[in-house]
């Protein structure tokens, strides 16, 4: 299935991409997704404490299913206002 | 949660924010208060000189957070108008990153609204400040915003 990925503020710097498209097996949840992306990004994956995952615009929590044509994005500590 | 009501402004702007304009249009006869609140860019963060922010956000769900919370007012709050801006991209010194109004028949409800609307803000809607020093700049600290738990039986959610 195909995920639509994007990272934003720090980890936009660190990922050198605002959005990629990946391919992963049917079912796998945002952690898989996130271990995928990172996997040749070392400084990405020192990240994975301090990041939440939003799947289609909803924070989701590390065992999140994922559907074909997803979209999640990878957020790092927010700092609006 | 109530359905977004058609007379609140939440918006997501690369301009200049028209607080004056945004605090009237929020005020309606019934109402005898008008609470504001003004973020804006400080010339000072950890005791270095900052010289401009540049904001950026995941848009469509930074529309859709800052929306939940305008329902949310309406639903805790005996409210009648919210107005949440917020801009993006360089802001100097002075400048207004972020105006909130709320508009209520008493003061202690819009006050209170406010206060939510902005701690809020900060803590869910996906939205980041890098600070620009003289000699380099960084992403501010931010807040992780609360994520749902972990359960065993997460199954996907409906688009």
């Amino acid at each position: 299935m195909r995920i639509k990925v994007l990272y934003f503020g720090r980890l936009k710097e660190l990922s050198g991409a605002s959005e990629e498209s990946v391919e992963l097996r049917e079912g796998a949840a945002v952690e898989e997704l996130f271990a995928r992306c990172s996997a040749e990004r070392p400084e990405l994956r020192k990240f994975r404490a301090s990041l939440v995952a939003a799947r289609n615009r909803e924070f989701v929590p590390w065992n999140t299913p994922l559907r074909t044509g997803d979209e999640v994005g990878f957020l790092p500590p927010v700092s609006g206002g | 949660m109530n359905p977004f009501p058609p007379e609140d402004r939440v918006e997501i702007t690369r301009s200049p924010i028209p607080n004056a304009e945004i605090a009237r249009e929020v005020r309606g006869e019934g109402d005898g208060a008008v609470a504001t609140f003004d973020g804006c860019v400080r010339n000072h963060s950890h005791g270095r000189r900052t010289l401009y922010l540049e904001y950026e956000a995941y848009e469509s769900m930074a529309l859709l957070k800052m929306r939940e919370i305008a329902a949310a007012l309406h639903t805790n709050h005996a409210i009648h108008r919210v107005a949440i801006i917020h801009r993006l991209g360089r802001l100097e010194i002075g400048e207004t990153s972020v105006f909130i109004a709320v508009s209520s028949a008493h003061r202690a409800a819009a006050f209170d609204a406010c206060r939510y609307a902005i701690d809020t803000l900060k803590k869910t809607v996906p939205i980041w400040k890098k600070e620009y020093f003289a000699d380099g700049a960084v992403w501010a600290e931010g807040e992780l915003p609360p994520v749902p738990a972990e359960t065993p039986a997460a199954k996907p959610a409906s688009n």
